[in-house]
């Protein structure tokens, strides 16, 4: 008896065989161990599929047999050989204890270009920044990993992924396309649009990152050979888009203070303002005064002459900035409102960061939203003396000496107000208090079903930023202003303040009311059934009761209903309806969740 | 000779190299040198002959030995020189000395050549002194030779190859054996050559440069402006990745209050199985500063990546449809009244589950009977219990005679139907009653033979009827529409399992054979149709040919009850899975509709028989009340709306209502529930 899925010989296959093939017997095809097999299958961008009939198990992985050929006629797949071939050659003339030779083999191992594979992959640029999250989110990752040699992660790979994250920022918070920022306990995520494409990528905290032995590095550096590539690539073309020279020649200085972004945003900064037909030889220029500098630092480490060359360059350097920066925004006359929004958010505003604040987040996310900021340490822009500051970041128990004319806040209140898209008032932010929540700008709330309380306060302050001024943020401002407050510094006298109490009072009495209807109509009572309620409210407890008796009947009736049009259904109908409803069921449960402990978390604070 | 031949051959540079060695020999010798000559030329001529003969003659002509050995003895030594001056030129074999040939002058052997015709063919032997005339044969060897050519032509270079040895792959002509590396030769040129590179490098003069370091800015411009969509179009198959998932409010460093779970609920999370519990805790953070290093950052962009390359992506259209747009379109149940929705009375007296109920053709009374072995009869508008008969045992099912003249209930026992006079109507019908009921004989009026043992006809004594002894436990009984006929159904009983009874000659027989086992037998309301529910199926027979006509698949796993419209051409099959089929007996033998009712078994299913309605009753104590329009157009397929759901019974024991039938005239419905409880329901 032939077997289940006889083929004559000579006869091709047909159908699901013909289209997919099995991962083992692909790489039986191309001849390649499971290692190299995997290394294409990243490199080309080729993943698994699923046939309509899985003809040779459930339990196997598919290829499309199209991938199969694409990749068996892949350059890279003879290179992949060549370099393995080589590799036994070091093996050999190690176990030979041919040092010398292996050393000399070592030295010329058969390298390889991935330019080809992302043009193949990202035919057009639009392509490759939709896909990009993945691969800013692993270079920013591996830039802050520790180099670690027993897992292969060199140090060179390191500051490479360092240097392009670099860029990359620099490029996003120069053309002020930011747009979302938000700290997590896992990091803090970023949103940018770039050419209409929304970016989000996660850097890790600054701080020592975690190693954990279940993680194989051969998978992930392959990814990141990969994602280095492209990025470059990306880099080079965005940083031409602005008229910028690609791999940009930084400041040794600067970057010897660990201050690369800094150095970038110069960079940027100046030679965006320039035709790029003088590029070249500014480039040329700047590079002759950056090796006179590396010559002096070099002939003289001195404190001194340090000192000497940082009042040199940066005397006139953050007006010069501005200046830079303005003359810019001037020129491109295309960019759309949200840009503009960003842009002015943070205008003629000075930032400095106290030492104990993680810096890079903070030097990218305040340059994007326009302002200027500096740091505490060698290099900076200007000195934390400087009265026009007109906030200082700082994150620490008490602030030792304060000066007057500056705002205290922690770093959240920055998140805060590039989400909310408006300056918020730094009181709830001061030094030693605990800020309010943090929230995701990535909710939506109204589809989520929930609001929490800061989100509302936030969207009346916007209102009123607006000036669109509704009845109630008019009533959250003075709400704001508590008149306990002014009598303490004596704007108001005690019968004003008695009245404003009233007046509040009553503000929020009304507010109360308005807040209850609006749930009740997202909960979807309707307005008769909320005059029965009023009623029952009014007239107590008893009719209460009546009232709960009286709902029963209705939800049952309400349920025969649809049992009624459930049973007409058909199965497939039936099946979807009610996953629709069990989901919606699911979402609501979490919702009440939430609400559940909101309410219990203010009355173990009230009470 | 041939000799002759060869004398009008032209002058050659041979001839005259022949004629200048020539001149110093002497004539004596002359005559010598040319017998040599003949002798030789003989030995070849006859070598010649032979060769003509034979092959291995002419190898043998070859060899040195059978040459005549030279005059001279001396040997290889320069003759010019040492016997310059002597006389002689050497020593012959017997050791004398042999003597020059005296010297021609120039001029005189020039004429002697130009005189001599064959003077072309001599040639001067220095060793023997002597001058040798080539023969003509010769000349031919010199010739070939010359020419590159084997000196004699008979021989073949090419010969075919005889094996004459037996060896491994005999029979190919070439062996593919790869070329064995003892063969190989290094080679010298390629061995200098690298010697040279080598020095060359030792030296400085050749640089290697063993990094390329050049290569860590090598990017360019790689999207052109004229990278388009064609490009695109050509991987049709690619579908992106996923993003992953943005955070939420719980992801913050410092979320809100209520988005933190409590101890308990954390500990309840190790309860849940792995897969359901939640893969992150939100946690919260005072301050800025106290946010510590995320510990699965690397685990999870790790995990990301593994998604990336390992697992299947297929597009996967996400409808985003308002769950009520799925509902279908229903007729308005205003529309469709009137139909019973309310529970309007009660019939309050069984003192155990009402097993069955059954309505009286004239819409007057009620019959139930029930578990605690009585049979009752109820004024359906008060209420009122008339009647009640103990029959000591569990009353199964009870039916009213349809026809209005013969108020007969029969009730069905374990083994036994009793046929009862319900005592209603006036005197002349009692009368008739009492006749009918009457049996003079016992068993006398049985003559079919195969249903001999199956029923006994038996006058009951106690409550004035007839008693029909079965041979086996009856599970179902039914009138025919004129209340002479009934059928019993025996579902043990193989090949008696349907029992057709006449009740004027109270006459049994067992008409249908070969049956599976029968779950319920309904009649026809108008024609001469006989429906049999098996456990799957539902056969129609035709009754005046006794011959199956139809075959119904239901497709549920086991039939409870059928029902007939009153139309005859459609019925419904309530099934044990709570499913209910509604069959058009003209459209299909495969349901027209299912539907899934009840999630327990339906113990009932009933039509109206004027209005368009009908309802099933489940053990999941309610029963459904569904409108149907049977249209008399045979291409509009029948409207059966969902009405209502009436509720009201009390579960006992797992059962809930037992039974149900609408009333004959109004579109009130009856059922009977385990609770011991008759509810009545109507619009």
């Amino acid at each position: 008896m032939p077997p289940k899925h006889y083929r004559a010989p000579g006869k091709k296959k047909e159908g699901n065989a013909a289209k997919y093939i099995t991962r083992t017997k692909a790489t039986k095809y191309l001849q390649v161990s499971l290692n190299t097999f995997r290394k294409l299958c990243i490199l080309k961008g080729i993943f698994p599929r699923v046939p309509k009939k899985k003809f040779e198990g459930n339990h196997k992985t598919y290829y499309s047999m199209k991938d199969i050929t694409f990749l068996a006629h892949e350059p890279l797949l003879e290179k992949l050989r060549h370099k393995r071939a080589h590799e036994k050659k070091v093996k050999k003339a190690k176990a030979r204890k041919n040092k010398e030779l292996a050393e000399r083999l070592l030295n010329r191992m058969p390298t390889y270009k991935l330019d080809r594979l992302i043009l193949e992959r990202y035919p057009t640029f639009v392509d490759a920044l939709r896909d990009l999250d993945d691969c800013l989110t692993m270079v920013h990752l591996f830039a802050s990993l520790p180099a670690v040699e027993g897992e292969r992660i060199q140090v060179k790979r390191i500051h490479n992924c360092r240097r392009l994250s670099h860029e990359w920022q620099a490029f996003i918070s120069r053309t002020h396309s930011l747009r979302k920022t938000f700290i997590s306990v896992k990091g803090i995520y970023y949103q940018a649009e770039v050419q209409g494409q929304k970016i989000t990528w996660l850097t890790p905290h600054a701080l020592q990152q975690v190693l954990t032995d279940d993680v194989d590095f051969n998978i992930m550096l392959t990814f990141l050979e990969f994602y280095e590539t492209l990025l470059g690539f990306v880099n080079f073309k965005l940083y031409n888009s602005i008229n910028v020279k690609y791999p940009p020649i930084l400041d040794p200085r600067l970057e010897a203070l660990a201050a690369e972004l800094y150095a970038l945003f110069r960079y940027v900064a100046t030679g965006s303002t320039r035709k790029p037909a003088e590029n070249q030889s500014i480039a040329s220029t700047e590079e002759k005064k950056d090796s006179d500098e590396k010559m002096d630092t070099g002939v003289n480490e001195s404190d001194l002459q340090l000192a000497q060359l940082q009042h040199q360059l940066p005397s006139n350097e953050p007006g010069a900035l501005m200046q830079l920066l303005e003359d810019s925004n001037n020129d491109d006359d295309d960019v759309d409102q949200d840009t503009i929004e960003c842009k002015t958010l943070f205008k003629n505003l000075k930032f400095f960061l106290s030492r104990e604040v993680p810096r890079e987040a903070l030097l990218f996310i305040i340059p994007a939203f326009g302002g200027v900021v500096s740091w505490e340490g060698e290099g900076t822009p200007f000195e934390e003396t400087d009265e026009d500051i007109a906030y200082q970041i700082v994150d620490r128990p008490t602030q030792g000496h304060k000066f007057l004319s500056r705002h205290y806040v922690q770093p959240q209140w920055v998140f805060d107000c590039v989400n909310a898209r408006i300056i918020l008032p730094a009181d709830a932010y001061m030094v030693g208090m605990v800020p309010p929540p943090h929230l995701s700008p990535f909710v939506d709330d109204e589809a989520e079903g929930y609001m929490p309380e800061y989100a509302e306060t936030i969207k009346q302050l916007q209102a009123t930023a607006k000036k669109n001024v509704m009845p109630l943020p008019d009533l959250d401002n003075q709400d704001l202003a508590d008149p306990q407050n002014l009598i303490a510094d004596g704007v108001m006298d005690r019968t004003q303040a008695n009245e404003a109490a009233e007046e509040r009072r009553k503000l929020q009495l009304l507010e109360k009311q308005y807040h209850d209807e609006l749930k009740m109509e997202m909960s979807g009572i309707t307005y008769s059934a909320t005059l029965s309620n009023k009623k029952s409210e009014n007239s107590g407890s008893e009719e209460m009761q009546h009232k709960d008796e009286v709902v029963v009947p209705v939800s049952t009736e309400k349920n025969d209903e649809d049992d009624r049009a459930k049973l007409y259904m058909s199965r497939k109908k039936r099946g979807l309806y009610e996953a629709i409803e069990i989901s919606n069921q699911r979402k609501k449960d979490k919702v009440a969740v939430l609400k559940e402990r909101k309410r219990k978390a203010a009355a173990s604070k009230s009470g | 000779m041939g000799k002759e031949k060869y004398e009008e051959s032209s002058s050659d540079e041979e001839v005259n190299s022949s004629s200048d060695v020539v001149e110093a020999s002497s004539d004596e010798e002359v005559e010598s040198s040319s017998d040599e000559v003949e002798a030789s030329s003989d030995d070849v001529e006859s070598s010649e002959d032979e060769s003509s003969s034979d092959n291995e003659k002419v190898e043998e002509s070859d060899s040195s030995e059978d040459e005549v050995a030279p005059r001279n003895t001396v040997g290889d030594i320069p003759l010019v020189e040492w016997h310059k001056d002597e006389e002689h030129i050497g020593y012959d074999i017997k050791g004398r000395k042999i003597k020059k040939q005296p010297r021609k002058d120039k001029l005189a052997s020039f004429i002697e050549g130009a005189d001599d015709p064959k003077n072309w063919r001599k040639i001067y032997d220095e060793y023997n002194d002597e001058e040798i005339e080539l023969t003509k044969d010769e000349i031919k060897i010199i010739q070939r030779v010359i020419s590159g050519r084997t000196p004699h032509a008979e021989v073949n270079p090419y010969e075919d190859y005889v094996d004459w040895f037996e060896y491994e792959d005999k029979g190919h002509p070439l062996s593919n054996a790869p070329e064995p590396k003892r063969r190989f030769i290094p080679s010298k040129w390629e061995q200098k050559r690298v010697a040279n590179l080598v020095r060359k490098i030792r030296a400085g003069l050749i640089k290697v440069s063993d990094q390329n370091k050049e290569e860590e800015h090598n990017v360019y411009s790689l999207w052109t402006d004229d990278t388009d969509s064609v490009e695109n179009k050509k991987r049709g198959g690619y579908v992106p990745a996923p993003k992953p998932k943005l955070p939420g409010h719980e992801e913050a460093y410092n979320p809100p209050v209520e988005y933190i779970p409590t101890a308990e609920e954390i500990n309840s999370y190790e309860l849940m199985y792995e897969e359901d519990r939640p893969k992150f805790i939100p946690r919260r953070y005072l301050n800025y500063r106290s946010v510590p290093a995320y510990d699965k950052g690397v685990k999870e962009s790790f995990d990301r990546c593994l998604d990336q390359y390992l697992c299947p992506r297929t597009r996967k259209k996400r409808i985003n449809i308002d769950p009520e747009s799925l509902k279908p379109k229903l007729p308005s149940r205003k529309d469709l009244r009137p139909y019973p929705t309310t529970c309007y009375l009660e019939y309050r007296g069984h003192m155990g589950p009402v097993n069955c109920i059954s309505v009286d053709p004239s819409g007057q009374w009620l019959a139930s009977g029930s578990t605690d072995g009585t049979a009752r009869v109820w004024e359906i508008e008060t209420g009122r219990c008339l009647k009640i008969w103990e029959v000591g045992e569990v009353a199964r099912q009870i039916c009213w005679n349809p026809s209005p003249d013969r108020p007969i209930l029969a009730v069905v026992l374990e083994y036994d139907v009793l046929l009862l006079n319900s005592g209603m109507g006036d005197i002349d019908i009692q009368t008739k009653m009492k006749e009918l009921l009457h049996i003079s004989e016992p068993g006398a009026t049985e003559d079919a033979g195969d249903s001999k043992s199956a029923v006994t006809w038996i006058q009951h004594e106690k409550h004035d009827g007839i008693r029909m002894k079965h041979f086996k436990a009856v599970s179902s009984i039914e009138w025919h529409f004129k209340g002479d006929y009934f059928t019993t159904v025996v579902p043990s009983g193989d090949s008696k399992a349907i029992l057709l009874h006449q009740l004027s000659k109270k006459h049994s027989e067992t008409p249908f054979r070969k049956l599976g086992i029968p779950v319920t037998a309904v009649f026809h309301p108008s024609k001469k149709k006989f429906f049999v529910a098996t456990k799957k199926f539902v056969h129609v027979y035709d009754l005046s040919k006794v011959e199956k006509i139809q075959k119904l698949e239901t497709g549920v796993r086991e039939i409870s009850s059928i029902s007939i419209h009153p139309g005859g051409e459609n019925i419904i099959v309530g099934s044990k899975e709570g499913k209910m089929c509604w069959f058009d007996l003209e459209l299909s033998t495969r349901p027209y509709k299912t539907l899934k009712v009840h999630s327990k078994d339906i113990t009932r299913v009933t039509f109206h028989r004027t209005y368009p309605l009908f309802a099933s009753a489940s053990d999941d104590c309610t029963a459904y009340v569904f409108h149907s329009t049977v249209y008399s157009d045979l291409n509009q397929n029948p409207l059966i709306v969902p009405l209502e759901i009436l509720r009201g019974h009390k579960p006992e024991h797992g059962r809930g209502v037992l039974d149900c039938k609408y009333h004959p005239r109004q579109p009130w419905l009856f059922t009977a529930g385990a609770d011991s409880i008759i509810k009545l329901y109507c619009h």
